[in-house]
């Protein structure tokens, strides 16, 4: 059964003071509860502290802020409200995708985007569209320090980050495509149609110029490796070429290099034969 | 044991004001302190949908849910649907002429899920697709039926109105 | 001509709707009673492992535990029908689901705390996971308590059927087809986890038990066995249950163990299993495998078939272990077969044992039958509906096992689903043969299968037959005692319709008794798909009883002729004279004669026991189905879609539409689930996916469209010429989607699920090989 004490800032400046009074307590942060609450049940632990974010009011945690750069996701932003957000349906057709295979519309409601990230797992959906967008993670500390961080180097390992136990996780910041002319999706491979947790996942973000060359690409894979992974050298490989009128030779030269990627392991839901195998395939068929 | 927390909230229209332990669970407290036992426990890992209910207007699995969080809001379990004059919702009553019903155990969160997104369609004055339907209620596992019934039940709801 | 009726074949809500729909039903869960301990058990860390010792001292010490129990508390006899099962276990553990000790505590949380101080010493042993191991001559005896009987000390439970002469038809043959099948453990899910009450008062001597049985009196007998009691000192109730399939068919050892923590501490105890411990310790379908040899001649009619099966028993042996009663219907007697051979063992592992599942054992034997003439058929050069059509079973058959066809809609229902699914022109193995070259991601096709199953219940207890008691009271109320349960299926609303068919009286003065042992008449219980023709036919002679008093009674007070009445509306006529029912009742009980209006009556139904070589017609009708299914392979992934369900079942008669597409419906999604995506994975014995995450059951997202169109043969011996439905349904499934599956990508597969790895692999194989046969 799970026992713990929880404490519920209500604003920034209590939620500092509680991160710098629990710098000796074994503590987690709670957003919207959808990872915590099975983690601390496969897991239980003593004197733990839970620092309750959804009483906390505050907008550099909650809104969605648009402006000329990019768009700014409050960490505690959940995966209805982005649902819900024309802008990010819009323009970053990935991430809201991505999002929409998120387990359910109950979930939804409660799962926030800072929560998926923090969780770092391998197969969240939110965060392999994050990393395909090139997304940027802004951490602030209990003295009120901000850092910024590119969201690949955020992910540290499975479950692992950045972050330091007196940081935590603001927002994260999208940045503002460079053309409307984008190429950009997710896919999740699972056995069901719906709640399912990726056997592998692509997030793809590609803008184009008039002529429909690369101007920009972002490609990330989940589930393959410890880590979600941007592919980077399939993403320059692919800079400049015509995405549209790709021949065979480099379609597969492309699925080469995310190959290089993929470190999948075997478990119960696949094989690493069949995740390398289902991640190459989509990925000749998104440029196809 | 660690102190226990007020929480005020209104639980199917009427104000109430409790002391919990931190840690406790919506499901748990609703069920076995409220004794509110037609939201049901199907597997207390966000997976089967039984344990829904509706804060605030929007569906939730309440086992993944902490019950302090419900201060200050608004909670609709499956007994704050229909009222004394009209027992029953018109949710409710499409389950039932749809046969969406078998033994009964997913009815519940079913119901709330349906409920929940039939209001959200009535504000934003629409009728969802099938597909839309389907999806609305993929949170939730029924051994019984094969979901067609209550699919169609739920497309009733949202013409209805 | 049919004649036709008030209320029967037209959708009607199921009597408890309301209850349901509002949250007011009374699961096994939501029983509380006043000083009520929670009650929890300890199961072992290992599948196989000698136990050293047992330390409960320090869970007996903590506050609020008010009972701990093991093996040396108790003076119990050992469970399940061959007595091999001891319900807690002392020296030995044999599966991952051994009950070892357990507790009860003012709290769930304390019981919880309690389980964790119990220190359990073992020395791990090597197990065998594998039924083929088990069969070797090293392998040690893995059940202490069984037989020997079946010559090898592995065997739990041996059958052996034949008819016909089998040499004589494989010489008659054209083609021969051997192949072997597996099929993977699969199970329940039932949404509500199992749970028992129970309530023992030192007073009486009386035990109460709340449980969610499907066979209440069979259940009462074993508990009572288990806990060396007198049966009639148990009461058995049944709160709601939420969900059975075959499940709540065995007694299991936690519903003795909660019975015996309360005869302990006097209290009422609860017991709820959580979603993990439901995957762990119910039952399951066994796992098997088939070696089928199918032979047809060269017009296509079926030879023979010779088929030996494996079935993994597990540790202790469950009803599971009897299901070739049903497969050896399904090997001897869907479609013609002129000789047939069946063996089938039940082998020990240190595998969980099984348990009965809606089908019992029949999609297993019917995947198998039905993909291998698939392969018979492609040999022949012969259309796969054609052979089906040219083989079928026809009214009037009696097959080599004495099956009596009085009724049979199998051919009826194959060309509907051949018709309505434009299965010709659809499969593509009969347009060209050259489906290998066609390019594309996603391939489609289609697949047949059809299915036999009992209809009229199934006579393999002493009785198949269920009591009725009928009592109208004074304001013309009827309430109908009746033996048969209701998990779900909506039997209750069944039996009320026949109430207001006949009696004339409106549904909403019907009430439904049937949860309590102490007050019903008896009953075999939920199997089979027996519900509603035997009780249907039981309430039926009730009813005539009934009718016969009220005739009476009212042709006396309306001073004529003792003569045949109408009932309408609650009211008798008779020419131009009418009497309402309930003061027909109230001069009956307060003039003379002074009688009761009640009556019992007991149905037994006319089929009869099998002989010593299981022959013999076993049910009182049998039901016949047809599906054909269309899907879609993703051959990047290996995906299938299942794209359309096209479903026709003799139903003998439809009773209630509403509810007869909602069980087909259901049946369907179970079946898709068995054959695509679930499958309870095991390593060494040990579960590694018991949580809805791992193991998946289908979402709303991934149920296809069902057609059903219902055949209605009008059988005699069923009620208003019904028969039973509710298992067949999921029986076929599986083996549609097989067929369809090889007809979209080419390639056979011969082991369940269809998992896309499985596929993909295949599809890998085979452009492998074509590039290197090139
Ligand atoms: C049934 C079910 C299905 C699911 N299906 C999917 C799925 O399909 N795809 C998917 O991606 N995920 C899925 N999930 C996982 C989960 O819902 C998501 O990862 C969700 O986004 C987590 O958000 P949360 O707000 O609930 O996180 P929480 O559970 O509150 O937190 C998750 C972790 O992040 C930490 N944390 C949260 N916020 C912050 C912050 N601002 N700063 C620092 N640390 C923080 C917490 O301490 C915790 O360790 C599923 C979960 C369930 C129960
Ligand atoms: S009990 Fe909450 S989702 Fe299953
Ligand atoms: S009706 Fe039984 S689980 Fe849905």
């Amino acid at each position: 059964m799970l026992d713990f004490d929880v404490i519920s800032p209500k604003t920034s400046h209590e939620l500092f003071e509680v991160i710098s009074n629990s710098q000796d307590k074994n503590y987690r942060f709670g957003a919207g509860y959808t990872d915590l609450i099975n983690d601390l049940n496969n897991n239980l632990q003593q004197n733990l502290t839970v620092i309750n974010l959804a009483k906390l009011n505050d907008n550099n945690f909650k809104a969605i802020n648009i402006n000329e750069n990019g768009v700014q996701i409050g960490a505690l932003v959940t995966a209805t409200q982005l649902l819900e957000n024309n802008i990010i349906q819009n323009n970053y057709p990935v991430l809201w995708e991505a999002t929409n295979s998120v387990a359910s519309g109950q979930i939804r409601a409660s799962a926030t985007i800072g929560g998926n990230v923090c969780q770092a797992s391998p197969s969240g959906d939110m965060s392999c569209a994050l990393v395909a967008l090139k997304a940027v993670c802004e951490i602030i500390d209990s003295k009120g320090n901000i850092r910024e961080e590119n969201i690949s180097d955020f992910f540290r390992g499975v479950k692992k980050t950045s972050l330091k136990k007196n940081e935590i996780l603001r927002s994260i910041f999208v940045p503002i495509n460079i053309s409307k002319n984008i190429k950009s999706g997710y896919i999740k491979v699972g056995t069901r149609n719906s709640m399912e947790i990726a056997i592998a996942s692509i997030a793809y973000h590609f803008q184009k110029d008039e002529q429909n060359n690369v101007i920009d690409a972002g490609y990330a894979i989940g589930a393959v490796a410890p880590t979600i992974v941007f592919t980077k050298d399939a993403c320059d490989f692919i800079l400049g070429k015509n995405i549209n009128s790709l021949n065979e030779t480099d379609v597969k030269q492309f699925a080469n290099l995310i190959k290089k990627y993929a470190k999948p392991i075997s478990d119960i839901r696949a094989s690493a034969w069949y995740r390398e195998e289902v991640l190459i395939n989509l990925s000749e068929t998104i440029l196809k | 044991m660690y102190n226990m927390v007020e929480i005020n909230f209104i639980i199917n229209g009427s104000k109430m004001t409790k002391r919990i332990k931190p840690s406790t669970l919506l499901v748990d407290f609703i069920r076995d302190d409220l004794k509110l036992k037609g939201t049901k426990v199907g597997c207390m890992e966000g997976e089967c949908g039984a344990c829904t209910i509706i804060i605030d207007g929007t569906a939730i699995n309440s086992c993944m849910y902490l019950a302090i969080n419900i201060n200050g809001k608004n909670v609709t379990t499956i007994e704050g649907l229909g009222t004394v004059e009209k027992p029953l919702d018109l949710v409710q009553e499409k389950m039932i002429a749809h046969g969406a019903i078998q033994c009964g155990f997913c009815t519940s969160g079913v119901v709330m899920t349906t409920k929940a997104f039939s209001e959200k369609c009535k504000n934003e004055d629409k009728i969802p697709t099938r597909d839309e339907v389907k999806k609305s209620l993929e949170g939730h596992l029924c051994r019984c039926t094969g979901y067609i019934k209550i699919i169609d039940a739920a497309e009733a709801v949202y013409k209805k109105q | 001509m049919v004649k036709e009726l008030k209320i029967i074949g037209k959708s009607t809500p199921k009597l408890d709707a309301k209850e349901r729909v509002t949250g007011k039903s009374v699961y096994g869960h939501d029983i509380e009673l006043p000083g009520m301990l929670h009650g929890m058990i300890l199961r072992t860390k290992y599948p196989c492992a000698k136990i050293i010792s047992i330390d409960v001292s320090e869970a007996k010490a903590l506050d609020g535990v008010m009972c701990v129990i093991t093996a040396a508390d108790v003076d119990v006899n050992q469970i399940g029908y061959k007595r091999d099962h001891p319900i807690f276990k002392s020296k030995t553990v044999n599966c991952n689901r051994d009950e070892i000790a357990a507790v009860a505590a003012t709290t769930k949380e304390i019981a919880k705390k309690a389980l964790s101080l119990i220190k359990v010493e073992y020395e791990v042993k090597k197990g065998i996971y594998n039924p083929f191991d088990a069969l070797k001559e090293d392998a040690p005896k893995l059940n202490e308590f069984s037989h020997d009987k079946f010559g090898n000390k592995n065997i739990g439970e041996s059958f052996h059927y034949e008819h016909g002469n089998i040499e004589d038809q494989k010489k008659l043959s054209k083609v021969i087809i051997t192949k072997r099948y597996e099929t993977s453990r699969v199970t329940h899910c039932c949404m509500a986890t199992s749970n028992i009450t129970a309530s023992y008062s030192k007073l009486d001597g009386q035990l109460t038990i709340w449980a969610s049985t499907q066979v209440p009196f069979l259940y009462q007998r074993d508990v009572a066995h288990a806990l060396k009691m007198e049966p009639s000192k148990i009461r058995i109730i049944q709160p709601i249950i939420g969900g059975g399939f075959g499940s709540k068919l065995d007694m299991l050892p936690f519903e003795p163990i909660c019975a015996l923590l309360s005869i302990k501490t006097g209290k009422p105890v609860q017991l709820l299993y959580s979603r993990e411990e439901e995957f762990i310790a119910s039952p399951t379908r066994q796992p098997m495998i088939i070696d089928l040899t199918t032979g047809a001649n060269e017009n296509g009619k079926f030879t023979f078939r010779e088929v030996k099966i494996t079935m993994d028993n597990g540790a202790y042996t469950s009803w599971g272990a009897t299901t070739p009663f049903v497969m050896m219907q399904t090997y001897s007697s869907l479609y013609q077969v002129p000789a047939c051979s069946f063996d089938a063992k039940a082998i020990y592992t240190n595998n969980p044992f099984a348990g009965s599942f809606r089908g019992y054992g029949n999609p297993q034997a019917t995947y198998s039958i039905e993909t291998n003439i698939d392969l018979l058929a492609k040999e022949l050069g012969i259309g796969k509906d054609e052979i089906r059509l040219i083989n079928a079973n026809y009214k009037g058959e009696i097959t080599g096992q004495g099956l009596n066809f009085k009724t049979c809609g199998a051919i009826p229902a194959l060309k509907k689903v051949i018709e309505e699914s434009k299965y010709s022109q659809r499969i593509k193995s009969q347009i060209s043969n050259s489906k290998s070259q066609e390019s594309g991601r996603y391939k489609k096709g289609i697949g047949l299968a059809s299915m036999l199953h009992v209809g009229g219940g199934a006579k393999i207890y002493r009785s198949d037959g269920c009591g009725t008691r009928l009592k109208i009271d004074h304001y013309g109320y009827l309430t109908i005692i009746t033996g048969s349960n209701e998990i779900g299926q909506g039997s209750e609303t069944v039996l009320a319709m026949i109430a207001v068919e006949e009696l004339g009286i409106p549904i909403e003065k019907i009430k439904v008794i049937n949860t309590d042992t102490d007050v019903k008449p008896w009953d075999v219980g939920v199997h089979a798909s027996r519900t509603s023709f035997v009780a249907g036919n039981s309430l039926l002679g009730a009813i005539k009883l009934i009718k016969e008093k009220l005739n009476k009674q009212a042709a006396k007070l309306l001073c004529i002729e003792n003569s045949d009445f109408i009932y309408q509306n609650g009211s008798m006529f008779h020419d131009d004279k009418e009497i309402k029912i309930d003061k027909v009742v109230r001069e009956m009980h307060f003039g003379l004669p002074n009688e009761l209006c009640v009556v019992e009556y007991f149905y037994e139904p006319p089929s009869s026991f099998q002989d010593k070589e299981f022959k013999g017609d076993v049910s009182g009708n049998y039901a016949f189905a047809s599906q054909a299914i269309e899907v879609e392979v993703d051959t990047l992934t290996g995906k299938v879609k299942v794209l359309n369900v096209f479903v026709s079942q003799d139903v003998g008669r439809v009773l209630n539409p509403l509810a007869l597409q909602g069980q087909i419906e259901g049946g369907v999604a179970t079946g898709i689930g068995f054959a695509l995506t679930e499958e309870m994975i095991y390593k060494n014995g040990m579960l590694l996916n018991p949580n809805f995450h791992g193991y998946k059951l289908l979402t709303s997202m991934d149920m296809p469209d069902v057609n059903f169109y219902p055949v209605e043969t009008y059988d005699d011996a069923g009620p208003y010429g019904s028969k039973g439905v509710g298992e067949a349904p999921l029986i076929p499934t599986a083996a549609a989607i097989a067929n369809a599956v090889a007809d979209a990508i080419g390639i056979e597969f011969y082991s369940l699920p269809l998992s896309p790895e499985k596929i993909l692999k295949a599809l890998k194989e085979k452009t492998i090989n074509k590039v290197l046969s090139i």
